[in-house]
């Protein structure tokens, strides 16, 4: 017997930084749909707007006619797993995570933050191609009333 | 046009005096676009030798890293002038993203106004 199909939803936005609220209220409007309680509703927009914001920095922020960000939201019967691509220049993912980090650092908390607050993250880049992070939030079933 | 933008950004900054700190007031979302704003009214305090800040995140629904980088950028500021920055915030939510990130061991948190330093409240009642 085969569960519900996955859902899948797209949203394309510009690579400016005014569009990163639309994709975080996508996400908290399909998680909602699902029923994830807000506390994860709550990390999930904070993690699609940090890979969001990712993505529109890595693209240059508007700067120039740039590429758009493709976000991809697919729901399951027990998770939301969200894809942000870009078509940036890409970057070493290894030299993000191996960063050595001090208190007092302006940047560089937006990975380490998401890999915290979402159950599975997996970015595929290399410099010179674009960037697609995906992230994996499972629904857990709610405590049986007593 | 900028103007409008801003005014249309989600993010509402209003500054206070009370006494020896200048409160600043957030009401919105703090993110890549909205974070600007935050950033300004720390630089505008700190270049009118204003240099113990508090920015009350109560009425804020949403902050992520970039709200977070300028804090600290502001906070490093204050600090070389042998300022302090500190938080009002008793939101889970918002507490959440410090408490991952480490920072809620860097910046003073303070959960409602009454708890902020005692001489400065007296002023602000005097007042």
């Amino acid at each position: 017997m085969q569960g519900n199909p996955e859902r899948c939803y797209e949203l394309e936005i510009p690579a400016k930084a005014q569009y990163v609220s639309l994709a975080r209220l996508l996400a908290s409007s399909i998680a909602r749909s699902m029923l994830f309680p807000e506390e994860d509703v709550d990390d999930l927009k904070v993690a699609v707007s940090e890979m969001c914001t990712n993505a529109i920095v890595h693209s240059g922020n508007g700067t120039a006619d740039k590429p758009p960000i493709l976000v991809r939201y697919f729901a399951g019967e027990d998770y939301l797993r969200v894809e942000v691509s870009d078509r940036g220049p890409g970057f070493d993912i290894g030299c993000v995570l191996s960063r050595e980090r001090t208190d007092l650092l302006e940047k560089g908390r937006g990975i380490p933050l998401i890999q915290c607050l979402v159950d599975e993250f997996r970015c595929d880049s290399q410099p010179g191609s674009g960037t697609v992070v995906t992230v994996v939030k499972y629904l857990r079933p709610r405590p049986a009333p007593e | 046009m900028m103007e409008k933008e801003r005014a249309e950004s989600g993010l509402e900054v209003t500054v206070e005096e009370l006494g020896d700190i200048s409160l600043i007031g957030l009401s919105g979302e703090v993110d890549v676009y909205t974070a600007p704003k935050l950033k300004d009214a720390i630089n505008s305090l700190v270049e009118k030798g204003r240099y113990h800040i508090v920015v009350d995140l109560e009425k804020v629904v949403f902050l992520d890293s970039t709200g977070l980088g300028v804090l600290v950028g502001g906070l490093k500021k204050v600090k070389s002038h042998r300022g302090e920055l500190g938080i009002i915030c008793n939101q889970e939510r918002i507490l959440r993203v410090f408490r991952i990130t480490g920072l809620t061991k860097v910046f003073p948190v303070y959960r409602t106004r009454e708890e902020l330093p005692a001489k400065e409240r007296e002023k602000q009642d005097a007042g």
